[in-house]
């Protein structure tokens, strides 16, 4: 390893880079335009899940029959929670946006208020602001629910309320949510072009066999290469950071975890281009088989829009695109702060660059057959 | 195995002979049946930047490049000229250590390739066929660059200057032209002060001022006693730049030596063309005479001459019989003519 040849190719590099208009666009400005219009835009909205979690405490009559009501709406999926399960704690490992809790002497409750006007009970709605409109319309269909039965039992006193409980303490909406996934997507699309370019227009244009038969080693030159997409990766993040911080107020918390994960999605994508640029030798081809990969996991894996908004077979497919890890490593390290969740995903982010960026320098080489 | 022309002490005619470096054998003229003793050169090792012995390159049932053998000498310039497809990327590439050959050996600057390539890499240089550098780096960056690969480095303002490349130093790559790019491209293979320079076919889409440009740095690399080692499929860049020529055909070598060598050997000889002539009679003398002498019309006929002196004999005759002309001109033997000779085809019909 010689620093010095290291050092020279990164500066060389960024020069490069910083003359490519087309590049700086994509890589700086397309990102911040994206922030500004998606932020205004989508700013308060959210997304459409209709699955609500229910424990129940009062194992009556009732309240069995209060869920039969919820589950004939046909708007409401529900799952029930055993009761021993500790709301908050089974609401943050399992990542729910909608939890109802009937509580203990529900129907006792009901049955008192025929006898005892001030007798009342409070249902508890646990929901995530992040997911305003989904978890809205539960919320309303829930109200209209013990509303209806209000009236049926008292002609609109109110004996059963609803309380509502935020299942994270601070306030998200659409920008948090989305800035992380916009910092996850530029990583992905400069680390993947950038890599193809290397392994096909520098084949075609001869630069790879030049530097085979020059002094500069296969190592340094990746080592090289992805000093200066950790550059990059890190020059976007701070610039889509500075966008959320100063336009849209987006409260950030710069965590270790997440300075992996940027690390670890830099190799990763890097890894995936190499692979591509293995298998699809053109330059334009590459180019469109990137695009083939990149642009579906863009929308498929939770970039722009919450995960929870999609058919459940595409939830499933996202489960096993990469860029869903990186963008939940990164959402959960420096917003939402939810550390079991960062260090599963940055931890998932890890391996998966592990395995595709030895798998891309392991199926790329220099020299020709 | 040596090739090697040699005159007949009695009847004068040049021959070529093969036999093993240094060895001694009896043969034969075959014009007059002359005997002789001949010694073969010995072979000089420590002379050769470049010795290529029995390479070969199999992809499946296709044989690229079928069991080559060369040298090249310290200092020369040294064509390998062949149509497209003839194999010469592909022996130059395993000669550069780029492709790994299915058998054969290469040494550079008599240290093999296969185990010691990393330690010559300071003392080679190359220019890969079709090659683009960086697109948006200027032309001083882009030499500095390669430049600061290697340990010994060369000046790259004597480079800028040697290669008139003063005025576009500040030029991004991409924005020159075909022939500045290749100009390029030969300066940044001398930024370490190589021993030896591959340049793979340097003036391939060139227009013929840009070729000639090219020629010209490259032939200026001789006097710096720089090896070239130069691929192409141009017959006229082999017959004004190189000092050997190898011609290689579907994978084979089938001629090599020098301009004069191959043509002596191979062409036809050279041609005289007696214009404007006096006489009728004069091609049927001359056929009588056992000259190769045909009518071109117009008055001319042309005699094919297979050594110079006999220019001399065929005007002779002509005085002798009083036949007078107008002038004469003698045209060479070309390269193409011996590819032609060679393979039955041109060199452009021949491209693959």
């Amino acid at each position: 390893m010689n620093p010095r040849i290291i050092g020279m190719d990164v500066l060389f590099s960024i020069k490069s880079w910083w003359r490519s208009r087309g590049t700086v666009f994509w890589s700086l400005l397309f990102p911040i335009m994206l922030i500004l219009i998606f932020g205004a835009i989508f700013s308060g909205t959210g997304s459409t899940n209709f699955s609500v979690y229910v424990q129940d405490h009062d194992h009556s009559a009732m309240s069995s029959q209060l869920m039969d009501i919820m589950n004939k709406t046909g708007v409401l999926k529900i799952t029930m929670v055993n009761e021993s399960e500790n709301v908050t704690k089974y609401i943050k490992d399992h990542d729910i946006k909608a939890f109802l809790v009937i509580p203990n002497g529900y129907a006792q409750h009901i049955n008192q208020s025929f006898v005892d006007p001030n007798s009342k009970v409070n249902l508890t709605f646990y929901y995530d602001p992040t997911e305003t409109s989904s978890t809205e319309i539960i919320r309303s269909v829930i109200s209209n629910i013990i509303q209806t039965m209000n009236m049926g039992l008292s002609n609109g006193r109110n004996i059963v309320g609803l309380s509502t409980q935020s299942t994270i303490t601070e306030k998200f909406n659409y920008i948090d949510f989305f800035i992380p996934g916009m910092i996850g997507f530029t990583i992905m699309q400069q680390a993947i072009y950038g890599s193809i370019e290397r392994n096909t227009k520098y084949r075609k244009d001869g630069i790879l066999r030049k530097l085979l038969t020059t002094p500069i080693t296969r190592s340094e030159w990746i080592l090289a290469k992805m000093t200066f997409m950790l550059f990059l990766s890190f020059l976007t993040t701070t610039i889509a950071l500075a966008v959320g911080v100063l336009v849209w107020g987006v409260k950030v918390n710069i965590t270790p975890l997440m300075i992996l994960t940027i690390v670890s999605s830099s190799f990763l994508f890097s890894g995936i281009g190499m692979i591509i640029g293995r298998f699809v030798k053109e330059e334009e081809t590459a180019d469109m088989a990137a695009g083939a990969i990149s642009f579906p996991m863009m929308f498929l894996a939770g970039t722009f829009f919450p995960l929870a908004q999609m058919p459940s077979f595409l939830q499933t497919i996202a489960q096993v695109l990469p860029l869903y890890y990186v963008n939940e490593a990164l959402r959960n390290s420096m917003i939402y702060m939810n550390q079991s969740l960062a260090i599963t995903n940055a931890a998932i982010v890890l391996v998966f660059a592990v395995i595709f960026f030895v798998a891309g320098v392991l199926l790329t080489k220099w020299r020709e057959d | 195995m040596v090739t090697k022309r040699f005159q007949c002490p009695s009847c004068r005619e040049i021959a070529s002979f093969s036999g093993s470096a240094g060895e001694q054998v009896i043969v034969t003229c075959p014009s007059c049946l002359h005997q002789g003793k001949i010694v073969f050169p010995a072979e000089d090792t420590a002379s050769y930047a470049i010795e290529v012995s029995h390479l070969k390159k199999v992809y499946g049932n296709l044989v690229a490049v079928n069991d080559i053998s060369f040298n090249v000498k310290k200092g020369e310039i040294f064509a390998f000229l062949g149509p497209n497809g003839a194999g010469k990327t592909t022996t130059v590439e395993m000669i550069e250590s780029i492709r790994e050959p299915t058998a054969g050996t290469v040494k550079l600057l008599g240290e093999d390739t296969k185990t010691s390539f990393d330690k010559i890499k300071e003392q080679i240089s190359i220019l890969p066929q079709e090659f683009h550098s960086f697109e948006r780096l200027t032309v001083r960056e882009t030499l500095e660059y390669f430049s600061k690969l290697y340990k010994k480095q060369a000046d790259i303002d004597g480079i800028i200057t040697a290669l008139n490349l003063q005025s576009y130093e500040k030029m991004l790559y991409r924005n020159l032209s075909g022939g500045l790019k290749q100009r390029v491209g030969v300066a940044l293979s001398l930024v370490n002060e190589p021993d030896i320079v591959f340049l793979d076919e340097p003036t391939t889409g060139l227009d013929p001022k840009a070729r000639r440009e090219v020629w010209q740095v490259v032939a200026n690399l001789r006097q710096q006693g720089k090896t070239v080692f130069l691929t192409t499929h141009y017959m006229e860049e082999a017959e004004f730049l190189a000092d050997h020529i190898a011609i290689i055909y579907k994978g084979r070598i089938i001629a090599e030596g020098s301009l004069d060598d191959l043509i002596t050997t191979y062409g036809r000889g050279s041609v005289l063309h007696i214009q404007g002539c006096t006489s009728s009679e004069a091609l049927v003398i001359l056929k009588d005479e056992g000259y190769d002498a045909r009518s071109e019309g117009n008055g001319t006929i042309a005699v094919t001459i297979t050594y110079k002196d006999r220019v001399l004999d065929v005007l002779s005759t002509l005085r002798h019989e009083a036949i007078d002309y107008e002038s004469i001109e003698i045209r060479r033997s070309n390269l193409e003519e011996v590819f032609l000779e060679l393979t039955g085809s041109k060199l452009q019909e021949a491209e693959a």
